[in-house]
């Protein structure tokens, strides 16, 4: 689930949940002004808060509901124990809506409905002229039967007569009746798209809702279209479809006898022998439902087709065709009547055929039908039926027992009903899942976990001690056992703690694609910005810390990296430039790349800088290589953008991104290639919690030396070392290293012990890219330790970088290498 | 573009969206008898076709799109 919506989703809760409380306390002080203050805050930031995703219907709900308070708020009405129950049961809808969305990452179409009745109950609690708009909905909607047939009768009766062969195909067909509001298009509403686009269309429409205004006169931007529709899509699909735009759609199941009617009223009068039509159709509303609909149906169909007999026998414009028509009639009638199993009718219509037939008058026919027919139609329908033989009668019967199910929401109720949605106090349900916790418990835990890392290494010691000092080698033996179990517990504890604390690169990352666009636009070049890998988690502390030195190297790579469109042009690269941020766990580090493919950086030109800013002297400018040069843009007060902008150049930045990463115990180096690109790598440590430190031994005192700072450890032979002016240095794996004792840096006077074969203790250590050798009595292990700084007066001591507390109870130093040497 | 305005032609081109219908209105409000050439536009915004249907704009050549043909040759037309 989007990071965004994980966080949604739990401070909408702690919103509804404060948001109840707050109603609570309403009740007992309901002119309390802070508090609806507070509860309006509340509920308006909670929408402000859905309207960033698409969750309309909760959007709506709270709309309502803010609109409310609102009004309360202006004492304009009254706080009342009616007005906080529906509140409450629209926090409650909200809740469960947060619900769904939890487990589904969306919201069902169907609660559309539920939210639109959620709305009115609120709404219907405003004073009369604030709900004006649902208000005329509703008799909108009550008007809706009425109102759709003209629409129906409009369509070209090809496109009707295809409707009607879906109706028949058994489809159901929904007539949707879309006005959108006069100011959608400032809510980026394009309703004819909208329209065009809705699942199943059949047909579709667009006139204006109101008399054009002149040309001279149009505002372009208020919308005054309206949209008909025929679908054959599910009600659920257009609920749906029309999800954002409830209020302005009407959807209404379509009965085939509509579009049957209207077609009596437009076609070729001479196409409908036949073809059933009913006078009076539009009382007929919803589909019936329930055991007499087949029955009905049946009824309906008879009836229709007498009606459309007496209808043919009444035309009157070509006297040439009645001849034909009448026998046309005469013939459907007696075959109504043998189908009745009706000999006596069958015969009299006979008898009325002939005569009319030879008159050229049809009026004997049609007086037969007057009279006659009921007695058939009932016959016809079947004797069990409960036939009434007044067409209009039955329908009455049959629209009461069904009801028109097909309106919209809104119609449906009135706002005194007091609607309840399913949940109420007292039904549990799943808990939030999320826990927030503030980081200072977080941080306690993690001193107490280090504290138990140490203490479970005074362990070892005291097995040690039974063993030596008490000769009790079974007891020794036991507590080892019962240490190995502790510690893999502790370490579990400590692994455990530290994914709480565990954050992903993205919450740093997320902010650089605007970062690099608005610089980039600024500068006036063309930048892609890929992000790779921002899931790597590292420790909260360590990606905070993060975010500043990244920013200022983005914007380094953007200003003196990335050339403009032309340069890249005229260099043969593309004319965009690539940053990449990448982030990588290697081992227990996090390694984090910025490249960009711009100019690189030219060794020659930031030599000749660092030397005239006095940062090197003039072996330094000789002696150094090219990616040493290069490393020292990391050296204060270097610049090498010729020209001051506000977004870099000032001599400040890399120094500050070096400062920055070593405090966390990281690393940046640099590479770069001249025409090519920079590539610059921070590397971390996944968590500053624990320090793995290696332990040596200096004229009998213990010093911890942090393991990022060691390369390797090796004895030299006391005649290999070199004595180069003042200073020692030996020959290692081919290359000259200086070494120092570690004494003479302390300022403690005792030389190295050299141990039995004449040969030096030496731990390699690297500083700022350099390779130093200490020279030190002894090695000892190697431990991880939580390291606590130096505080009060040792403060001030810079070759310690802190200290930490050993198993055995006493005070270990931790050096700061790169103070020392 | 999506609207090309030729001497007494306006020319649509795949979407106009709402941004395109004040240009398009002040246009006809100068060019009375201007027509419309369709047959390259997939879609008009709202906004464009209600001014298209207010100025009653004849129509030089509908939409190859039969689907969009469909929806404007009624609304259109009847306006002439």
């Amino acid at each position: 689930m989007n990071p965004l919506l994980v966080q949604f989703l739990s401070e909408s809760r702690d919103f509804s949940q404060d948001i109840g409380q707050k109603l609570l306390q309403m009740e007992d002080a309901p002119s309390d002004q802070g508090l609806i203050n507070e509860l309006f805050r509340l509920v308006h930031t909670l929408k402000g808060n859905s309207g960033l995703f698409t969750f309309p219907e909760m959007t709506r709900v709270l709309h309502a509901g803010e609109d409310l308070l609102g009004m309360v708020r202006d004492g304009r009405i009254a706080y009342s124990r009616e007005l906080a129950d529906r509140l409450l049961n629209a926090i409650d809808f909200v809740m469960e809506l947060c619900a769904d969305i939890e487990s589904t990452e969306r919201i069902d179409a169907s609660r559309a409905k539920d939210a639109a009745r959620m709305t009115e109950s609120l709404r219907g609690l405003m004073p009369a002229v604030e709900c004006e708009a649902p208000a005329s909905a509703r008799i909108n909607a009550a008007a809706a039967t009425a109102e759709e047939m003209p629409t129906l009768a409009e369509l070209p009766g090809a496109t009707r007569e295809e409707l009607l062969r879906h109706c028949r195909a058994g489809e159901a067909l929904n007539w949707i009746s879309y006005a959108p509001v006069h100011d959608c298009f400032f809510q980026g509403d394009d309703p004819f798209f909208c329209a065009r686009q809705t699942p199943g269309l059949l047909w579709g429409g667009a006139r204006p809702s109101e008399a054009l205004p002149s040309l001279a006169e149009l505002d372009t931007y208020r919308c005054v279209l309206e949209f008909h529709l025929v679908t054959s899509a599910s009600r659920e699909e257009l609920d749906e479809h029309f999800r954002y735009v409830t209020e302005q759609v009407r959807i209404v199941a379509v009965n085939p006898q509509w579009l049957e009617l209207t077609e009596s009223n437009h076609a070729d009068p001479h196409c409908i022998a036949g073809r059933s039509v009913i006078a009076n159709a539009p009382a007929q509303t919803a589909p019936s439902s329930g055991a007499g609909e087949a029955w009905r149906e049946r009824t309906a169909a008879i009836n229709a087709i007498f009606a459309a007999q007496q209808q043919i026998l009444m035309l009157d414009d070509h006297p040439d065709w009645r001849a034909g028509r009448i026998r046309a009639v005469g013939a459907v009638l007696v075959n109504l009547a043998r189908s009745a199993g009706d000999q006596v009718a069958a015969s009299e219509i006979q008898a009325a055929l002939t005569e009319c037939l030879s008159t050229g008058r049809n009026s004997l026919l049609l007086l037969w039908l007057e009279t006659s027919k009921a007695h058939l139609i009932a016959s016809l329908s079947g004797a069990s039926a409960p036939l009434s033989t007044n067409p209009a009668a039955t329908r009455s019967n049959g629209s009461e027992e069904a009801p028109p199910a097909s309106e919209v929401g809104p119609a449906q109720s009135t706002p005194g009903d007091g609607i309840k949605f399913g949940r109420r106090a007292e039904d549990s349900s799943a808990g939030p899942r999320n826990l927030k916790v503030d980081q200072a418990k977080i941080d306690r835990l993690m001193n107490l976990i280090g504290e138990l890392v140490v203490s479970k290494n005074a362990l070892p010691y005291l097995a040690q001690r039974a063993e030596t000092q008490f000769g009790v080698r079974e007891l020794s033996r036991e507590i080892k056992g019962e240490y190995s179990v502790i510690n893999r517990i502790a370490d579990e504890m400590q692994d455990a703690i530290m994914q709480v604390r565990m954050m992903t690169v993205s919450s740093i990352f997320q902010r650089f694609p605007r970062l690099v666009r608005d610089i980039s636009r600024k500068l006036g070049k063309e930048v892609q910005l890929v992000l790779e890998d921002e899931q790597t988690e590292a420790d909260k502390n360590i990606i905070e810390s993060l975010a500043d030195p990244l920013i200022h190297i983005v914007r380094n790579s953007l200003d003196h990296g990335l050339e403009t469109p032309e340069i890249r042009r005229a260099r043969g690269k593309p004319e965009t430039g690539t940053l990449t941020i990448r982030a990588a766990q290697q081992a227990d580090r996090v390694v984090i790349e910025i490249i960009d493919d711009g100019k690189g950086i030219d060794p020659a030109v930031i030599k000749q800088k660092a030397y005239e800013k006095g940062l090197i002297d003039e072996s330094t400018l000789e002696r150094i290589d090219d990616r040493e040069a290069i490393n020292l843009i990391f050296a204060a007060g270097l610049s090498t953008a010729a020209v001051i902008s506000d977004l870099s150049g000032r001599g400040v930045g890399m120094d500050v991104v070096r400062s920055a990463v070593e405090k966390i115990n990281g690393t940046v180096v640099i590479h770069s290639e001249l025409g090519m690109g920079t590539t610059i790598r921070i590397s971390l440590p996944l968590s500053m919690a624990v320090t793995q430190v290696m332990i040596v031994e200096s004229d009998g005192q213990l010093f911890g030396i942090p393991m990022d700072n060691v390369v390797e450890t090796v004895r030299v032979p006391k005649r290999e070392l070199r004595k180069i002016k003042q200073s020692l240095a030996a020959v290692l794996r081919g290359r000259i290293v200086p070494l120092k004792s570690l004494n003479t840096m302390l300022g403690i006077s005792a030389t190295p012990l050299a141990n039995s074969d004449d040969e030096l203790a030496v731990l390699l250590v690297q500083a700022g890219g350099e390779i130093l050798g200490l020279l030190v009595d002894g090695f000892r292990e190697t431990i991880g330790l939580i390291q606590k700084p130096l505080s009060g007066f040792l403060s001030g001591l810079s070759a310690y970088s802190g200290s930490a507390l050993m198993g055995d109870g006493s005070v270990l130093m931790i050096l700061n290498i790169r103070e020392i040497v | 573009m999506p609207i090309v305005f030729k001497r007494n032609r306006a020319v649509f081109q795949g979407g106009a969206g709402v941004e395109e219908a004040e240009g398009l209105l002040e246009w006809l409000q100068k060019r009375p008898t201007a027509k419309a050439d369709l047959s390259a536009c997939n879609h008009l915004h709202t906004a464009n076709l209600q001014v298209l249907m207010t100025a009653k704009t004849g129509i030089s050549s509908w939409p190859e799109d039969i689907e969009l043909r469909a929806w404007l040759e009624p609304a259109l037309k009847a306006g002439e």
